[in-house]
């Protein structure tokens, strides 16, 4: 080891003693690291659960070929809620919900927030389309009887109308709903409440497993919105479980997920 | 190949042989730990008070005269802490003359004539002043009295470190749990005629315990997403693993979906992503993947001996071994039983009496000795997985003759899971510091509590 290394290795261990925080070495921590099992099945599951929820059926049917893991979801289905999410995100909202509604006419019936929000997201093409008119006759027929039964939808749909108050609507104060991520937030609302619908009809998994009292830690963190990708939470989960140890320990962190390098502590 | 290289390989090879051989273990692991189940009737305050037969109901039985004569009863057994929460409920079935009963929580040395609170590593609400003592003299106002036909809850929540109480279901307020070590749930009583019982989870509980639960890791999981992730980290880890792994196939529609997305999905390496070195020899192993896969065994030695001659060039290698043996799982899968024999004489037997393989080798013979292997205790072997792992360590030797690989462990370990590795490190750490208190972290229950059949 050379000098360098073991001043700053000291004076790691000096911050940490002012601290009085644990210091665990790199040896030890790659120590810890290894005695970590982790199943290769496991990981198959994970890049699996991703392929299926973002869509990537060819790729899914692909894995499942390559390394035999098998789907929780009918690839079958990937395809169509793959097209309603692609037709908000291009615009098409009319056409999304149709295709909804082919796919099963409950989702939108008793999901009113949903069923509003892609409304309003057609009213926001509208808008950005200068259909103005058509606009405003679209926001009082089928926007506004809907506002009378819910405070925040109205609040949500006074906002979307404003956007016609500005010529320019690039500078007004309301202007961000006319951005793509607009489109992709409501895209990503019908991706969720598409893939709930099919889980549900595989069963209630996340309630039965929340009401288990033997159930792993952390399996809540897909309770919420058990439709989300798992493996951007369980690196979410990784950037909280090391902002946690910090406060005890100092240890070596990685701090880039995408080359996964592990980091001596910082001095 | 040098020296040098030659003991990475065969650190490779214990590597995967220890993976074959943990595959036969690797049950998930539940922790139990023992739940108070009734009252302990040897550590009590006798002469004060009475326990019922059935350990789960008390009474004080005598006229009260000062504060060194409480009626004080522990459970039989600490609360355990490898959960999210423990809880139980009292309920005070007579007030008796002044209602002075109490519940929480106390260490193992507890004076057992004094109300929990009072003393110090105690924790206890009380019923006729409705206060929350903490081990001073003074209590802090805490909640409502209760009295005659209350059902009273104590609980621990090891996530936020806080007792909580309820009150007839619904919950009174929660404190910081500032004591360390074991702690038992404890009644007091300490009038005449004081009756109580206690429910230890036997009976349903007036508090709906699971809402609680749901509801607490709700807040957490809030705090969790919040965290931003870098742009597109999830689809980089994904692509970067299956290259680690060889699964070409997967990997060209991913890329190939990719470009037609919505906005599309740029891989353009801005940071020095080492992705050459992994594009390394995909198209073989990705070949020599599906032959292991396929259980073709001899025609993966074949390419081997072809493509990369070092990696089986020395019959006693772990390399070379973990082929044998599934090559002698595939011929007893296929009911090729003779064949097996014959094959295991030639190949296997040389293994027989060296420490690393003993194990192994006795596992695969074992197969011969049950009419329907599959069921038996070796059965793993002709799970799916086995071959998995003899692919992995194929995929891991030619990923380790890349004159770029930089280590060991860039052979072994995908980008994925280290992270992984580091996650469930992190977690481990944290709570062993915690006096091991709360869940464990495990990826495998994660990822299969949503498996159908469950509900």
């Amino acid at each position: 080891m050379s000098l360098f290394w073991i001043v700053i290795r000291q004076l790691a261990e000096i911050e940490a003693m002012a601290t009085s925080k644990k210091v665990i070495t790199r040896e030890e921590w790659e120590k810890k690291l290894n005695d970590v099992m982790i199943r290769k099945e496991d990981m198959n599951k994970l890049v699996m659960n991703f392929l299926v929820t973002e869509g990537y059926v060819d790729a899914a049917e692909k894995f499942r070929m390559e390394s035999g893991t098998e789907p929780d979801i009918d690839l079958a289905t990937i395809t169509d809620r793959m097209a309603v999410k692609k037709a908000v995100q291009c615009g098409n909202v009319e056409d999304a919900i149709e295709k909804v509604n082919d796919l099963n006419p409950e989702i939108l019936d008793t999901n009113p927030q949903l069923f509003f929000h892609l409304q309003q997201q057609r009213l926001i093409e509208l808008i950005r389309n200068g259909k103005v008119e058509e606009a405003l006759e679209f926001a009082q027929e089928e926007l506004a009887p809907r506002g009378e039964e819910n405070q925040s939808f109205l609040e949500e749909l006074e906002k979307t109308v404003a956007l016609l108050a500005f010529e320019d609507v690039s500078n007004c104060p309301v202007g961000d709903l006319l951005d793509i991520s607009q489109r992709l937030k409501t895209a990503s609302e019908v991706n969720a409440a598409i893939l709930t619908s099919q889980s549900h009809e595989k069963g209630c998994f996340w309630s039965k497993c929340m009401s288990s009292g033997t159930c792993a830690l952390f399996t809540h963190i897909y309770a919420g919105d058990s439709n989300d990708p798992k493996l951007p939470s369980l690196l979410k989960m990784l950037i909280w479980a090391q902002s946690q140890l910090d406060e005890k320990a100092v240890y070596p962190r990685i701090n880039d997920l995408s080359t996964a390098t592990l980091e001596d502590p910082a001095v | 190949m040098g020296s040098n290289n030659t003991n990475k390989n065969q650190d490779l090879g214990l590597y995967f042989l220890e993976m074959a051989r943990a595959s036969s273990s690797m049950g998930v692991e539940d922790e139990k730990e023992e739940s108070p189940m009734e009252l302990n009737t040897i550590n009590s305050s006798g002469g004060f008070l009475v326990v019922s037969p059935d350990k789960l109901s008390v009474k004080y039985t005598s006229v009260n005269l000062h504060g060194h004569d409480v009626g004080v009863v522990q459970a039989n057994k600490p609360a355990p802490v490898k959960r999210l929460i423990y809880y139980f409920e009292i309920y005070v079935k007579d007030a008796g003359a002044k209602g002075q009963i109490a519940i929480g929580f106390t260490s193992e040395t507890f004076k057992m004539r004094r109300q929990p609170g009072w003393e110090a590593n105690s924790c206890g609400y009380h019923g006729d002043d409705g206060l929350l003592y903490r081990g001073q003299g003074k209590g802090d106002t805490f909640g409502p009295t209760f009295t005659s036909n209350d059902t009273i809850g104590g609980g621990i929540n090891y996530a936020s470190q806080e007792f909580f109480f309820t009150k007839n279901g619904a919950v009174v307020g929660a404190v910081f749990k500032d004591i360390k070590g074991p702690l038992f749930p404890t009644i007091a009583v300490h009038s005449l005629n004081e009756e109580v019982q206690v429910n230890f989870g036997q009976k349903k509980f007036a508090f709906d315990l699971k809402e609680y639960e749901a509801q607490e890791r709700m807040k957490q999981q809030m705090t969790i997403e919040k965290i931003s992730l870098p742009p597109n980290v999830s689809h980089r880890l994904v692509r970067s693993y299956l290259l680690h792994y060889g699964y070409e196939d997967t990997l060209n529609s991913f890329d190939l979906a990719g470009k037609s997305t919505v906005p599309p999905i740029s891989f353009a390496q801005e940071n020095g992503f080492d992705e050459q070195d992994i594009v390394y020899a995909l198209n073989q192993r990705k070949t020599l993947r599906q032959l292991i896969r396929n259980g073709e065994i001899d025609a993966a030695f074949a390419k081997l001996h072809n493509w990369y001659p070092w990696i089986v060039q020395e019959d006693k290698s772990s390399t070379c071994f973990l082929l044998h043996c599934q090559k002698f799982i595939e011929l007893v899968r296929v009911g090729a039983l003779e064949e097996a024999v014959k094959y295991g004489r030639v190949e296997l037997a040389k293994f027989f009496g060296l420490d690393e393989f003993e194990n192994l080798v006795q596992d695969c013979v074992a197969l011969l000795a049950y009419e329907k292997p599959q069921e038996s205790s070796v059965g793993y072997l002709l799970e799916d997985s086995q071959r998995e792992i003899v692919a992995d360590m194929v995929n891991a030797m030619i990923l380790s003759t890349n004159p770029n690989a930089k280590d060991f462990h860039g052979c072994l370990h995908s980008y994925l899971e280290r992270l992984l590795r580091q996650l469930t490190a992190c977690c481990l750490e944290r709570r062993s510091m915690n006096g091991d208190q709360g869940e464990a972290f495990r990826l495998h229950r994660v990822l299969n509590s949503g498996k159908k059949g469950k509900c």
